[in-house]
C-alpha cells in the first residue's frame, strides 16, 4: 500500500461499484418478471376479447391491417382447422393445442403465446407475443437506471478523493510539521484538532523529541563538566612537574617521561572533548558566516609557539574566504592540522597554508616539507586511534591517534571534501579540504 | 611585583604560588570571588591571575566588579571553558589576558612578563629587547643609544609589537591599535610603516609572519 489516499479511493469505488452492480442484477430480474407477468396478462386478456368478439362461424382471409409485426393471433375451429389468423401468424399452429401459455419458435424469433379454449364456440384462440419485446423493455429500464450510476461514479470518485484529503490534513499537517523540522529542533509537534487515532502518535513522538532533548542536554552538561574536572586537575599536574623540573633541573630522565605522560593525556582529553563538542546535532545549528582565511590567520597566530621552538617557516596564502560553517568545529580542524604538521616537520621545516575562494566554493590546502604518509595509509590514518608507524606507544611525538578522525568528522559536518597527497616540497603532506558553496548555506 | 591568585583549586594554587614564587613574584592567594574583591578594594596587586570558576561568584562578575573601581589593574583569566565565546565574553568584561586550563607554566609566566613589561614600562618609562629600547615618557627610539626618528604611528606600530613580543600581531589587530574606527586605512598601511620600521631597526628584528602578521623574538 504506498499511498493511504489511493488505497481508499479504489476500494471504496470498487465496493460502490460493486454494490451497484447486485442491485442492477436485482433489479433487471424483478423487471423481467414483472415485464412477464404484465405481457403475459395482456395476451391472456387479449384471447378472450378475440374469443368474444368472433363468435360468428365464417371463416375469414388474413387481415391485412398489421398494427405491430410482434403480436399476431389465429383462430381454430373444433376440428383444428384455422379460420382466422392476422396477417403475420403463421398458417400452422406453433405448438399443440393445449390451453395455456406455450413458448415456441417461429420466423428465427421466439415467440410467447397464450392458447385459449373457447368453450362456447368450441375453438382455439391463440394469441402470440415475441419474446424479445418483453426481454428489451426490461432492458431499457436498466439501462436508463444504469445511466445516471455510471456517470455518478466518476463524480463519487471525486468527492470520495476530497473527503479523503480532509480526512488525511492532520497526518499531512504532522508530515510538513516533521519534514520541516531542523536537526537541532527538538520542540515538540503541535497539531490543532488531533484525531484520535493520531493523538497517540503525536503523543510518542513528542515524548521522543523530549527525551532526545534531555539526554543532548546531559550530554552537553558532561562534556562541559568533563572539561572542567578533568582540565583543572590536568594544570595542577602540570604546574607541580614544572616546579619538580625547575628543582631539578630539566635532564631528569624520569621527570620528563612522566611529563610526556602528563602530556598525552591533557592532549587525548582536549581530542576527544573537541570529538564530542563537534557532534552533528549541536554543531550544524552553530553554523554562521566565518571567513576561513582569517580564522586560518588566528589559529597561525595562536600557535606560534609551536612553530618558533622549531623554528619552522609557516607561511599564509589566498584571500578572504567567507563560508558557512562552525566557528568552534573549525578552529579544531585548523588546530589539529596545524599541531599535525608542526609534529612531522623537522626542525627548521616549512609550512604552507593557502586558504583560496572560487565559485565552486573554499579551498584550504596544508603542505609541509616533513615525513608525509605512505599513500597506501591514506584511508587508515582517519581511523580513530590510529597512528602513523605505530607510533602510538612512542611517546617522542605527542598525539593520541584522534586529531586527524576529529579532523574527518569535522569535515564531514561541513559536507565538506578531504584530501591526501603529496606536498610540493622534496617530502611532505599536502592535505586538500574543499567546502562547497552550495552544502554550506546557513540555515 | 606582587600577585593576587584568586583559585579555588588549592593543589593548583600552591604550585603556582612555589613557581612565581621561584621567578621572585609574591603572590597572595585568595578562594573566593568575594575576598578577592574585598582584598583589593583595601589593598591594590600589580597583578592579578583569577579563575573563572570560583565556589561562590563567576570569575567574570569579580572582573565586572574590580574593573568598576580599578580599571589599570592588569588581570589574566584562568578558565577550563575554553570556547571562543568564553573568551570574547571574559575579553569583554575587561580581562587584559586569558589562558585556557590546562596550561603550561612556562605560558603562564610568558604572559606575566608581558604584563610586567607593561607595568614597568608606565613606571619606569622604557621597555627594552635587545638593543632596541623605547621611552615611553619622552616617546623616544634608542638603537644601541642613537636615537631614531619615528614618525607618531611607527613608534605606536614598534610599541604594539615590543609590547606583545613573542606573539604574532595579525594585520588587522595592528590596524586596530594604530587607527581609530571609521578612519580610512589603506590595505598596505601596515606594510609601508613596517618596511619604514625595518629600515631604522636592527636587521631581523621584526619578523614577517606571511600572510599572518608580524613579531618580534624575545631575547
Amino acid at each position: 500500500m504506498r499511498s493511504i489516499r489511493l488505497y481508499l479511493l479504489l476500494s471504496l469505488i470498487a465496493t460502490i461499484t460493486l454494490v451497484n452492480f447486485v442491485s442492477l442484477l436485482h433489479g433487471y430480474q424483478s423487471s423481467m418478471e414483472q415485464a412477464q407477468q404484465l405481457f403475459d396478462s395482456r395476451l391472456q386478456s387479449m384471447a378472450k376479447l378475440i374469443a368474444a368478439a368472433n363468435h360468428d362461424q365464417t371463416e375469414r382471409a388474413p387481415l391485412p391491417q398489421q398494427q405491430t409485426p410482434y403480436v399476431f393471433f389465429q383462430i381454430w375451429d373444433h376440428n383444428k382447422k384455422l379460420i382466422i389468423r392476422s396477417s403475420n401468424a403463421p398458417s400452422l399452429s406453433l405448438s399443440v393445442l393445449t390451453p395455456g401459455f406455450h413458448d415456441a419458435n417461429y420466423e428465427s424469433y421466439r415467440w410467447r403465446n397464450f392458447i385459449f379454449h373457447d368453450e362456447l364456440s368450441q375453438r382455439w384462440i391463440v394469441t402470440a407475443e415475441r419474446s424479445d419485446i418483453r426481454y428489451s423493455l426490461a432492458e431499457q429500464v436498466v439501462l436508463k437506471s444504469i445511466s445516471p450510476i455510471i456517470l455518478g461514479i466518476p463524480v463519487a470518485a471525486f468527492i470520495i478523493w476530497w473527503a479523503i484529503s480532509l480526512g488525511l490534513r492532520p497526518l499531512r499537517n504532522l508530515t510538513e510539521q516533521l519534514k520541516l523540522k531542523q536537526a537541532n529542533d527538538l520542540s515538540p509537534i503541535i497539531i490543532e484538532h488531533t484525531p484520535t487515532e493520531l493523538i497517540q502518535v503525536v503523543q510518542t513522538t513528542n515524548a521522543l523529541f523530549s527525551r532526545l532533548d534531555d539526554a543532548f542536554q546531559r550530554e552537553h552538561q558532561f562534556s562541559t563538566d568533563v572539561a572542567h574536572e578533568l582540565r583543572t586537575p590536568v594544570s595542577v599536574l602540570k604546574v607541580h612537574l614544572h616546579n619538580l623540573q625547575t628543582t631539578f633541573g630539566d635532564n631528569n630522565e624520569e621527570l620528563n617521561l612522566l611529563r610526556q605522560g602528563v602530556n598525552r593525556m591533557g592532549h587525548l582529553i582536549e581530542q576527544i572533548l573537541a570529538l564530542y563538542r563537534a557532534a552533528p546535532d549541536q554543531a550544524m545549528s552553530k553554523f554562521c558566516t566565518i571567513d576561513l582565511y582569517s580564522l586560518a590567520q588566528n589559529s597561525i597566530a595562536t600557535n606560534y609557539g609551536l612553530f618558533e621552538e622549531k623554528q619552522q617557516t609557516i607561511e599564509l596564502t589566498g584571500e578572504p574566504s567567507p563560508m558557512a560553517g562552525d566557528q568552534f568545529a573549525l578552529e579544531t580542524l585548523l588546530h589539529n592540522l596545524l599541531s599535525n604538521s608542526c609534529k612531522y616537520t623537522p626542525v627548521g621545516g616549512q609550512i604552507v597554508i593557502s586558504v583560496e575562494s572560487s565559485t565552486a566554493g573554499v579551498n584550504l590546502t596544508i603542505e609541509d616539507s616533513g615525513v608525509g604518509i605512505p599513500s597506501n595509509q591514506y584511508v587508515r590514518v582517519f581511523e580513530r586511534f590510529y597512528r602513523l608507524y605505530d607510533d602510538q606507544y612512542n611517546s617522542e611525538t605527542i598525539g593520541c591517534g584522534l586529531g586527524l578522525a576529529i579532523v574527518k568528522h569535522i569535515v564531514e559536518l561541513h559536507h565538506a571534501f578531504i584530501e591526501l597527497g603529496q606536498s610540493k616540497f622534496k617530502s611532505g603532506l599536502k592535505v586538500t579540504i574543499n567546502f562547497p558553496i552550495e552544502a554550506n548555506q546557513p540555515w | 611585583m606582587q600577585i593576587l591568585l584568586v583559585e579555588d583549586d588549592r593543589p593548583l594554587a600552591q604550585g603556582i604560588k612555589t613557581s612565581l614564587a621561584h621567578e621572585g613574584f609574591t603572590v597572595n592567594h585568595l578562594t573566593h570571588g568575594e575576598q578577592a574583591i574585598n582584598s583589593l578594594k583595601i589593598e591594590a596587586a600589580d597583578m592579578v591571575i583569577l579563575d573563572l570558576g570560583l565556589p561562590d561568584i563567576d570569575g567574570n562578575e569579580v572582573l565586572k566588579r574590580v574593573r568598576k573601581f580599578n580599571a589599570e589593574l592588569p588581570i589574566l583569566l584562568l578558565t577550563a571553558r575554553a570556547t571562543l565565546n568564553d573568551k570574547v565574553k571574559g575579553l569583554d568584561a575587561g580581562a587584559d589576558d586569558y589562558l585556557a586550563k590546562p596550561f603550561e607554566m612556562a605560558e603562564l609566566l610568558a604572559r606575566l612578563r608581558v604584563f610586567e613589561r607593561r607595568l614597568s614600562s608606565t613606571k619606569h618609562a622604557d621597555l627594552t629587547i635587545g638593543d632596541v629600547s623605547l621611552d615611553l615618557v619622552n616617546l623616544q627610539v634608542t638603537v644601541a643609544d642613537k636615537t631614531l626618528e619615528l614618525s607618531r604611528r611607527e613608534y605606536m606600530l614598534l610599541k604594539a609589537l615590543m609590547e606583545n613580543a613573542g606573539r604574532i600581531q595579525t594585520r588587522d589587530s595592528l590596524e586596530s591599535k594604530l587607527y581609530s574606527w571609521g578612519e580610512e586605512v589603506a590595505s598596505n598601511t601596515i606594510e609601508v610603516h613596517i618596511h619604514h620600521l625595518r629600515k631604522k631597526l636592527p636587521k631581523e628584528f621584526i619578523r614577517t609572519v606571511r600572510g599572518v602578521g608580524y613579531t618580534i623574538k624575545v631575547k
